[in-house]
């Protein structure tokens, strides 16, 4: 899955640290989630739309040669 | 980790006092020491879990599945050749008391594979540094098999107590190589 959040996170100035912080998430998992090792469940991919103000659509895309 | 080291202490302790004790209560008594420092490591085991993120639990959960695929082999093994009066029943019974400490190396080495493959580290993130862990439990454990070797004469004792001693040093020397080569990775 690729996705923005990384970029985002940069728009708003945000450390890894504190994303996760306001994820209630470990630093290491927003480091995966931006890497691409690992692909957030539901819950967590709405609470990252809501907290940047996007739709879960605008955040990540579907990417059909890494399946 | 302590809690693991304590149980293995209380065990090499208690296990040959157990066999030498005459009366059933005592032996009982003996016996059933290191049950309490178990069902702490299961509580403190639980309580991490419950804690983490759910990437966390992703990589305990492939830690668990791991080192229970692992111990089932080793118990099925162990129980097979038992009944086929290969190995004998002590000995059956001695691998037995051996599941949970197998099966919390096993898991923890299969965690921190696990954590890597998703770019984290291992799951010691908070508390003492994880090279003076290793440290304590290292001496512990020398220090154990240093008190049953000269002052109680237990060799078997003393030699398990060693051969975890030793295994410490793998499991440290190969937590060691993965955080050189995380720290490598990072730096390219």
């Amino acid at each position: 899955m690729k996705n923005r959040v990384r970029e985002l996170r940069e728009k708003h100035a945000w450390s890894q640290g504190e994303l996760a912080e306001k994820l209630d998430v470990s630093r290491q998992t927003v480091n995966a989630i931006e890497t691409g090792k690992y692909d957030p469940s539901l819950p967590l991919a709405f609470k990252i739309g809501k907290l940047f103000g996007q739709r879960i659509e605008a955040l990540f895309e579907y990417d059909e040669e890494k399946r | 980790m302590f809690a693991m080291a304590i149980y293995v202490a209380v065990f090499l302790w208690a296990w040959p006092l157990a066999r030498s004790a005459d009366a059933l209560w005592l032996k009982t008594l003996y016996a059933l020491t290191p049950v309490p420092p178990i069902v702490y490591v299961v509580w403190l085991m639980a309580r991490r879990v419950l804690a983490s993120d759910e990437l966390e639990q992703r990589t305990h959960l492939i830690g668990v599945g791991v080192a229970a695929a692992a111990v089932s082999i080793f118990g099925i093994v162990s129980g097979f050749l038992a009944a086929a009066h290969v190995l004998d029943a002590d000995f059956a019974a001695a691998a037995l008391m051996w599941i949970f400490p197998l099966l919390t190396v096993i898991y923890a080495i299969a965690q921190a594979i696990a954590a890597r493959r998703y770019g984290s580290s291992a799951c010691f993130e908070e508390g003492l540094p994880v090279a003076l862990r290793f440290l304590y439990l290292i001496v512990l454990l020398a220090a154990l098999a240093a008190y049953l070797y000269y002052r109680k004469g237990d060799m078997e004792g003393a030699s398990t107590a060693l051969g975890l001693a030793i295994g410490v040093v793998v499991c440290a020397a190969f937590f060691g190589f993965l955080r050189w080569m995380r720290g490598r990775s990072e730096q390219e």
